[in-house]
């Protein structure tokens, strides 16, 4: 066992001054090691440290501002920190490629040298100069973004080691603008929506659930965070908004009818069947679950398979249409009377009682509704003899679920 | 609950967050099963799922993530509604008989990568997704904006980080905070600091200089375009005729405004404001006889205009006036320059700018629907898998993933 100092020192008189004390008993400060040639480990830059800021400052470099008009992801460079595209460009025109590169990197670096340090008066000076400053270095980097060739699909890889993640482009402003437009304006039902821009349904409520948001933060005169969504968007690919009197084909944003791969079809299944029988998708999902239903019944759009069938079978595009109508005025209706009818039920049951802030809402709630044990969700209130369980061990109290 | 050395570059470990240390370690990130560095079955899942976790869920701990991992992986393949029209399956299932010899065309379609999503559950938590839509610069930096209540879940606070999100769920983030997360800092470097530290040094030492504010710059403020405020405070009067003499100084301000568009910048806004005042007055007033949604500044408008198209009409006024007023309000709104000034006040730099190093990491998962005007996004789904494609964003590659798959399977 090594000898243990501490205690003895500290049981020294404190009678010598501090200066007299030895320096090894002061707690050592690290600039005041005057016995030491050596630097301290902490002090030393390591190899693993020097190669770091070597990489960072070399081709890491391109990370450090958003290549304008473009996504700046890893997988778009090479170890050297060029960009491949503009690279592959170079190849088969051989000059203008590496020129575009070079006009890359010297945008590059005039965006750095615009972001030297200044101190503040300077800056209260210059205010007027930094305008027209920024709309020169706009000007360039505009001249960068167009001088880019637009991206593949590894140029949009993040992670260079998984190839299975791409970052997928998001709804444009315009595009947010056109589908609020559609659905609050025209009255247009989501799923038409959704069709029309090749979005899924879920995103279509969403996008008009917050452009919605939007609308009323403007109304309120709260400001919106224009320079951050102004940025992110920049750095973000985008599906860009194709409006119906342009001559192009519109731009799909994801695939609409997208089949969720059901539990029960992830089996492999053997079933004997005779060669004559006429063994269809339906067939195939009662074989694997008696209440699955098939492909067909499943995916979000199923009224586009339903017109797609009329078409084959020869109907004309008005009465494809005429019918699509009729089929949608029945869904409509069948709604319609649903909610009525839980209109109903709730007017029956549940007596509002209008306060000053809030409704006190009376509903009746059956005793027996607690079960057995008392304890189960459905019950309302606290029943005498059973203690709560809230205290208990690994009883977890978040919530599960928001009601907006 | 964090060990001392976060970022590390003797043991790789990719984190999440944007930092520079990140991005190196990204960039030097190996396969973690090459043939140097294999050992045995147990050991490369070991390390799997040591580097994996190290980024996914980091600040989770490793039972909760234990009991939140599913074996079962959601997933979906994209259908083609002309394929389900023109075919009912059958001749999936034809055999040799029916002549079903030839090989048929196989659509090359890719496999989808299951393994990549060993974490999805993960992707559910609040701040994971806060993390996700870019509102903040690191996962445990997301994770303290719900704990520190700037996060809200459907409207209402939501302090839970681990609050799993429901498909519909809405969730805002308070723009300062968002702006404070993503913008770049207002100290950046050390050297940027050891100058600042050296320019108060010398200012310390020599005569202090004056500084000149913004606002004794500008001169003082002229007042032509200023009006009374009696008639804004005035109880709103009903009848028509107070109703036209309402309409007249409404239009007398907002061509005030108007001119004032150039010169006064501080006027204007003044203006504007008391212009917005006087539209809510106006709206208040009639919202009882109305059940038009007039929560949108378009609703507003019309039925403003439906108002006073009457009283317009008889005195003479232009209603162009009113529109265009509106127009110009929503536009100060949207994309006022205002917004990104200079102000020492914030944690950020202004004007704002975004952090260095971002762009190599914006991007956003596709289940969810991002709005950055207004720092909110919807949880539209839980991730999932679809052929040759995996929603959960995973430094790592398929090999890894599964062997960290393996690793937490029970019987491994």
């Amino acid at each position: 066992m090594p000898p243990r100092l501490r205690p003895r020192i500290s049981l020294l008189p404190s009678g010598p001054t501090p200066t007299s004390r030895p320096q090894c008993l002061l707690r050592p400060s690290p600039s005041h090691r005057h016995f030491s040639q050596t630097t301290p480990h902490y002090e030393k830059a390591t190899r693993m440290r020097r190669n770091m800021y070597k990489w960072i400052n070399g081709p890491g470099k391109v990370f450090l501002e958003p290549l304008p008009g473009s996504t700046n992801y890893m997988s778009a460079y090479d170890k050297d920190g060029n960009l491949l595209r503009a690279r592959k460009g170079g190849d088969e025109e051989s000059t203008p490629g590496s020129e575009e590169a070079k006009a890359l990197e010297e945008g590059k670096q005039a965006e750095d040298g615009s972001e030297k340090p200044k101190s503040s008066e300077e800056e209260l000076e210059n205010l007027d100069e930094a305008a027209v400053a920024k709309k020169e270095e706009d000007a360039k980097k505009e001249q960068i973004a167009k001088s880019i060739p637009p991206e593949g699909k590894q140029d949009l890889q993040p992670f260079p080691l998984n190839a299975q993640f791409v970052s997928q482009p998001v709804l444009s402003e315009e595009l947010r603008e056109a589908i609020w437009k559609r659905v609050m304006k025209d009255g247009v039902s989501l799923p038409t929506v959704s069709v029309e821009f090749g979005v899924s349904n879920e995103r279509v409520g969403a996008v008009v659930r917050l452009m919605q948001m939007e609308k009323e933060w403007v109304a309120k005169g709260k400001k919106l965070v224009r320079p951050y969504a102004e940025a992110v968007m920049a750095m973000l690919p985008k599906t860009p908004y194709v409006a119906k009197g342009e001559n192009k084909r519109p731009v799909n944003h994801e695939s609409i009818n997208d089949l969720i791969v059901h539990p029960a079809t992830k089996q492999q299944l053997f079933v004997p069947v005779s060669e004559s029988r006429h063994f269809t998708r339906e067939d195939a999902a009662k074989a694997f679950h008696h209440t699955l239903l098939s492909a067909d019944d499943r995916i979000p759009h199923p009224e586009l398979v339903v017109s797609e069938r009329e078409a084959q079978l020869g109907l004309s595009n008005s009465e494809r249409v005429a019918a699509a109508s009729a089929r949608m005025l029945v869904e409509r209706q069948r709604k319609a009377e649903k909610e009525a009818k839980r209109k109903e039920w709730e007017a029956k049951t549940i007596m509002r009682v209008p306060g000053r802030r809030w409704d006190f809402v009376f509903q009746d709630i059956s005793v027996e509704s607690v079960g057995k044990d008392g304890r189960s969700e459905k019950g309302v209130g606290w029943r005498y003899g059973i203690p709560h369980e809230d205290r208990k061990r690994g009883q977890v109290k978040i919530p599960t679920k928001v009601d907006g | 609950m964090r060990s001392r050395r976060f970022h590390g570059l003797k043991k790789i470990k990719v984190r999440q967050d944007w930092s520079r240390w990140t991005l190196y370690n990204l960039s030097r990130l190996r396969e973690a099963t090459s043939t140097a560095t294999r050992g045995t079955y147990f050991q490369q899942k070991w390390k799997a799922k040591s580097i994996t976790r190290a980024y996914h869920g980091e600040q989770v701990r490793e039972k909760q993530w234990e009991r939140m991992f599913r074996r079962n992986i959601p997933a979906v393949v994209p259908m083609d509604h002309k394929y389900l029209a023109q075919k009912d399956g059958s001749e999936q299932a034809e055999g040799r008989g029916s002549g079903a010899d030839q090989e048929r065309a196989q659509k090359a379609r890719p496999a989808t990568p299951y393994m990549q999503m060993t974490y999805y559950p993960l992707e559910r938590r609040l701040d994971m997704a806060v993390w996700r839509s870019l509102f903040a610069s690191s996962a445990r930096q997301a994770r303290q904006f719900v704990v520190h209540g700037y996060v809200k879940v459907n409207g209402k606070r939501m302090i839970y980080p681990g609050y799993q999100l429901n498909p519909g769920d809405m969730f805002q983030v308070e723009p300062e905070r968002v702006l404070f997360a993503t913008g770049a800092s207002k100290v950046g470097s050390n050297r940027r600091r050891r100058e600042i530290r050296k320019w108060k040094a010398a200012n310390a030492t020599g005569p202090k200089p004056t500084k000149v504010s913004k606002a004794a710059k500008a001169g003082p403020v002229s007042l032509q375009g200023e009006y009374t405020q009696a008639d804004v405070t005035k109880a709103p009067d009903t009848s028509p005729e107070a109703l036209r003499k309402r309409l007249q100084a409404l239009m007398a301000k907002t061509k005030q405004v108007l001119e004032a568009k150039e010169g006064l910048p501080t006027k204007l806004k003044r203006n504007l404001r008391q212009f917005r005042k006087e539209v809510k007055r106006a709206i208040s007033l009639h919202k009882s006889a109305t059940d038009l949604s007039t929560e949108t500044l378009e609703g507003q408008l019309e039925l403003i205009k439906k108002e006073y198209e009457p009283v317009a009409e008889t005195t003479g006024e232009d209603l162009s006036l009113v529109q265009s007023v509106f127009e110009f309000a929503e536009e100060r709104t949207m994309r006022s320059s205002a917004w990104n000034e200079e102000d020492g006040r914030k944690p950020y730099a202004t004007p704002w700018r975004p952090r260095p190093y971002m762009s190599a990491f914006a991007f956003i998962p596709r289940y969810l629907e991002v709005n950055q005007n207004i720092c909110a996004a919807v949880y539209l789904r839980h991730p999932v898998a679809r052929p040759g494609f995996s929603e959960v964003p995973s430094p790592f590659s398929v090999d890894t993933n599964q062997l960290a798959f393996n690793w937490y399977l029970k019987r491994r």
